[in-house]
């Protein structure tokens, strides 16, 4: 089953400026991890060995992960996995 | 509450302060609060939409002060000429009605979300970089939260626009809809918890509503009870 992972702008770099990347993967972790083998160093940038950096956020449609079941979410065909960090600027 | 008994303060008079206080100013809010502390810099220009070439060098308070009263004349505007710092943060957003802050680093924006929140003052929250923007209305019973959301500051890095850049129309999108959440709280509509992230490069605007953290030390089990200077001090780097 195939999702799609939008990248935010800061992580883009990591993913030769691809906005978007389609991977496979049951869950909300085996998707990050999938998209880590497409484009290693992403991973570390989204989490730590607590899970999901505090600083970053990982919603799956309008749902953040966090309140689901964090990595172990399930995913379903046609979810899409959006990633929006903390920025600032302005 | 009536638009013209509102109390409007907006933190950071850069690229998001700048239209912020523009709408805020010419949509009859009775007071606004103006806090900064930089002068106007050319590279400023192409997105600080108060400021013009012969205000390079001007404190931003005086150049946005001018423009403001030169089209609102009728809004009260109140200048603090200086940085929102952990002494006094409470007490000045405490005179306020509202607050929406746009600054360019997180220490910043974390004390304003506490302040705001230990003042029981509701806040809409905007950052843009580069062509990435997010806007967050925290209301009056202050949950959800920027705290919620982003936790605590970045230790291993975080982008700002010192560093990375961004875009002169990304900063009049994300403004926008702080003006829109911010607005939306003074004439009561249900947009607290609302976030608004805005993917310049797609176009890929989408507004949720997020929920409150169980474990949030600020809006949920309440750790966070006064303004610690030590808290707002972590290093950044990039994100």
């Amino acid at each position: 089953m195939n999702t799609i992972i939008r990248i935010p702008t800061p992580l883009r770099a990591l993913t030769s400026g691809a906005d978007e990347v389609t991977v496979a993967g049951a869950t909300v972790g085996d998707a990050i991890d999938e998209l880590d083998r497409k484009h290693p160093g992403i991973r570390e940038r989204l989490l730590d060995d607590k899970g999901i950096r505090r600083f970053v956020n990982v919603y799956v449609g309008d749902e953040d992960v966090r309140f689901l079941d964090g990595l172990r979410t399930a995913l379903k065909a046609g979810d899409e996995i959006s990633i929006i960090p903390a920025i600032a600027g302005g | 509450m009536r638009r013209a008994d509102a109390k409007v303060l907006v933190v950071g008079l850069g690229g998001l302060g700048c239209p912020v206080a523009w709408t805020m100013a010419l949509s009859g809010v009775g007071v606004l609060g103006l806090c900064d502390d930089d002068d106007v810099q050319l590279t400023n220009l192409h997105r600080q939409i108060l400021y013009g070439a012969g205000d390079v060098g001007v404190s931003k308070i005086e150049a946005a002060s001018r423009a403001l009263r030169a089209m609102a004349p009728s809004v009260e505007l109140r200048p603090h000429a200086t940085r929102l710092v952990p002494e006094g943060a409470v007490e000045l957003v405490s005179g306020y009605d509202i607050v929406i802050e746009g600054t360019d680093n997180f220490a910043t924006k974390f004390l304003t979300a506490d302040a705001c929140a230990l003042a029981r003052v509701p806040v809409v929250h905007g950052s843009a970089v580069r062509w990435v923007g997010t806007a967050l209305a925290v209301g009056m019973r202050g949950r959800p939260c920027y705290r919620c959301i982003f936790e605590d500051l970045p230790t291993g890095g975080s982008l700002g626009c010192a560093e990375a850049g961004v875009m002169g129309p990304m900063v009049g999108v994300v403004a926008a809809a702080q003006a829109d959440l911010a607005l939306g709280l003074v004439d009561g509509r249900d947009v607290a918890g609302q976030l608004v992230t805005f993917d310049g490069r797609t176009g890929d605007l989408r507004r949720r509503t997020v929920a409150a953290r169980a474990g949030c030390p600020l809006c949920g089990s309440q750790t966070i009870h006064n303004i610690d200077a030590a808290r707002y001090s972590s290093p950044t780097g990039a994100y």
